[in-house]
């Protein structure tokens, strides 16, 4: 049916697109009478990912990442709730801390992108820094509240189930239409895409490779900052160690969804997504199969290294820099 | 073409791995379960009906309960398992377990919404942390909630309208330190009486104290405050006084970190260590690191085994006091939940949940020792627990319609050193 050359050509996407469809098929024979809900669940815990994953496709499709994202989102997620507290739990109170993570998101992710460049570093470097700055600064900020978990006294999430799911799918409609069409038809995507394939190359093409490094930093910034609140809608609440694992579960979700690590031509939008269902789809299906829940996170280890073995592509330069 | 068969090889093998051990799994999980199809049935939560109604006993529906605990493994926890897996059969339950972390709401609320997923009628819950986001997935999927070794004091301070008046929430058993009911001052100071007692000749004298971080466990604290007023009221007319330290924050208030050595320094006189935090996990190790642990006596919560090889007479004699809550104390949240499952009530259950202290295990002597080695929380035998599997059954309203909420709430108290069989 399909030719050689088709399967040697897509066979990443072929990968990425058959893990979803089988995790697909086995959350709706399994989850049985509970499918409403497992739906749920999977668009609660899917929306956060995704939303980031999209904003990573930037920085991981020039063969960048950035481990700090984790770190970032429990700080902003505390900084909401304690702006949107000391302002009387308002809408007002709401959006002004949603602007202020924001304008600190991407001020990180220009930090990112600039420095490292300037410092001739690997971009993970300066994500360590970050990474180690914002669990200290998490764990200062709950220090001063005198408390393991705080609450945000508003109310950011419908109260009913459905209009709070429908939420979500737009907010991930949104962040995808909006990330497709800046890395599609941008040359924000272009010049990232340029970069992972031959970063020399681009530069030599007269293209500023730094202001596009921080660019897709503080793309990837904003989506942050989006899945932080979409994080805060689902718990209400943050503490010292919100967001911890996020970015392992980011790059995990990236990798599923087909996204090479050494970023490049090949990147795509769809890898986000395809990546993130995929994840959060096998999560759900594991625990309906009978799966021991504390052998999940070893189940899910056997198969993210299986999918590393299938998506290997260089034999130099697979992890990123 | 050879390397792209060896990544389909590659990518097969995954799924065979990791439906086999999905299959192992599910033929685990099935047993039990296969008899009413309990699930959906009771789940409306309006399924209860007067006490006064239930005259004759039910038998018990097949159903799963979950079990949310602190850590995946040791003493308590296996001996928790293994009490519960005894009890299977007889009250008709299906166990599954999963571990939830101190620091991440978000993580948690995963972790619940997994074992809603995967099936359960309810869910006992050792942490208090995301509730009112978890109780909301329980009132959204129709899952009852219970706590256990937990006193949900985040919850009960703010959010007790949304979590304790929950209809889902049926209550908690705290490991014996609710912040509105402490004693545990009180029982160290007993503790700490009792060994000078017993050692006339070289009577503690000097005490110093150590505490978990009082956003974590309040009830530590206010504990050291009593165990410093009763140390107060026993200096005016005793013939030796005892002097403790004040709690130093830099020092003594471990935050679920080992205690630091300069705690030796801050308190170079003191003769025994207080310790309401675990001390066997947090303080020993750093008291045998600094070869203090020879001449330093240690009072404390918690018993993680290998204890024994220096408790009272034995060996270096550095524990003098352990603390443990029964394991038995699950039942508590256990019945609870069977009953609402089970669509019953008991005639004088309380219209909103609790959180009940339980009693403790106090193991003050060589003698107390023996006794706790007998007990399942250290055999991990479900044979020797206090309380049988027949015994829980008729605590439940459904199996045993005399049987009261009054009655489960002296169980509670009746876990003690004395009670062990």
């Amino acid at each position: 049916m399909f030719s050689t050359g088709f399967l040697k050509k897509h066979v990443y996407d072929l990968a990425a697109y058959a893990g979803l469809i089988a995790t697909f098929i086995l959350f709706l024979v399994f989850s049985g009478d509970k499918l409403t809900y497992n739906m749920t669940t999977v668009i609660q815990a899917g929306a956060v990912y995704a939303v980031i994953a999209l904003g990573a496709v930037f920085v991981y499709s020039m063969g960048y990442m950035d481990v700090s994202v984790g770190q970032q989102v429990g700080v902003y997620a505390i900084l909401i709730i304690l702006i949107t507290n000391r302002m009387g739990g308002t809408l007002a109170g709401v959006i002004i801390s949603f602007l202020v993570i924001l304008a600190i998101a991407m001020v990180c992710g220009a930090f990112n992108g600039a420095v490292a460049v300037w410092l001739k570093l690997p971009s993970i470097v300066t994500s360590l820094f970050l990474m180690f700055f914002f669990t200290g600064a998490q764990l200062l900020l709950m220090e001063s509240t005198g408390t393991n978990s705080i609450s945000i006294q508003a109310t950011i999430k419908p109260a009913d189930r459905n209009t709070y799911n429908l939420v979500l799918v737009a907010a991930i409609v949104i962040v995808t239409l909006a990330v497709t069409y800046f890395f599609r038809f941008s040359k924000l995507g272009k010049y990232t895409k340029g970069i992972g394939a031959n970063e020399i190359a681009t530069a030599q093409s007269g293209i500023n490779t730094l202001k596009w490094k921080v660019v897709a930093y503080m793309a990837f910034g904003i989506c942050v900052a989006i899945g932080t609140f979409i994080m805060l809608m689902r718990t209400g609440s943050a503490g010292k160690g919100t967001g911890s694992g996020y970015a392992m579960d980011i790059m995990i979700c990236l990798i599923l969804g087909g996204m090479p690590l050494s970023g490049g031509m090949k990147s795509k939008v769809s890898s986000a997504l395809i990546g993130t269902f995929t994840y959060v789809l096998l999560s759900n299906d594991l625990a309906t199969m009978g799966v021991s829940l504390n052998m999940i996170n070893f189940v899910k280890a056997v198969i993210f290294i299986g999918i590393i073995f299938v998506t290997c592509r260089k034999k130099d330069n697979v992890l990123p820099r | 073409m050879k390397k792209v068969i060896k990544k389909f090889a590659a990518i097969l093998l995954a799924g065979v791995m990791t439906v086999s051990m999905a299959a192992c799994g599910s033929s685990e999980s099935n047993k039990g379960t296969g008899g009413t199809g309990t699930q959906t049935e009771n789940t409306t939560g309006t399924g209860t009906s007067d006490a006064a109604e239930n005259t004759k006993s039910v038998e018990g529906k097949d159903c799963t309960i979950g079990v949310a605990f602190y850590q995946d493994t040791g003493l308590a926890v296996d001996a928790t398992k293994a009490y519960l897996e005894s009890m299977s059969d007889t009250l008709k339950v299906t166990f599954k377990y999963t571990v939830l972390t101190q620091t991440d709401e978000a993580a948690n609320l995963t972790k619940i919404q997994e074992l809603i997923s995967s099936g359960v009628d309810g869910i006992i819950c050792t942490m208090d942390l995301g509730m009112t986001s978890i109780i909301q997935e329980c009132e959204a999927a129709n899952v009852y909630i219970g706590g256990y070794l937990c006193d949900y004091n985040t919850s009960y301070t703010s959010a007790f309208d949304q979590v304790f008046k929950s209809k889902y929430f049926v209550g908690t058993a705290s490991d014996g330190q609710n912040p509105d009911d402490v004693t545990i001052g009180t029982t160290m100071f007993n503790s700490l009486v009792e060994y000078n007692k017993r050692n006339t000749e070289a009577p503690i004298t000097h005490v110093s104290m150590a505490v978990f971080p009082v956003w974590a466990f309040p009830s530590q604290q206010a504990g050291a405050d009593q165990f410093v007023a009763a140390v107060e009221e026993y200096n005016k007319t005793a013939e030796t006084p005892i002097t403790v330290d004040p709690l130093d924050e830099e020092t003594d208030v471990l935050a679920f970190s080992p205690m630091n050595t300069t705690y030796f320094s801050k308190h170079a006189d003191t003769q025994a260590i207080i310790s309401f935090a675990a001390g066997s996990a947090f303080v020993y190790p750093t008291m045998v690191q600094a070869g203090v642990d020879k001449d330093i006596k240690l009072f404390t919560t918690g018993f993680d085994g290998g204890e024994e090889a220096n408790f009272g007479t034995a060996g270096t004699g550095t524990y003098q006091q352990n603390m443990v809550t029964a394991v038995e104390s699950i039942n508590y949240p256990l019945v609870l939940l069977l009953n609402k499952i089970n669509g019953v009530t008991f005639s004088d259950q309380p219209e909103v949940a609790e959180r009940i202290s339980s009693s403790q295990i106090v193991i003050n002597s060589d003698e107390d020792l023996a006794k706790f080695q007998k007990s399942v929380y250290y055999t991990k035998a479900a044979t020797d627990a206090i309380y049988s599997p027949e015994d829980v059954l008729n605590m439940t309203a459904y199996a045993n319609p005399s049987a009261t909420y009054a009655n489960l709430r002296d169980m509670l108290a009746a876990l003690t050193i004395d009670d062990i069989k």
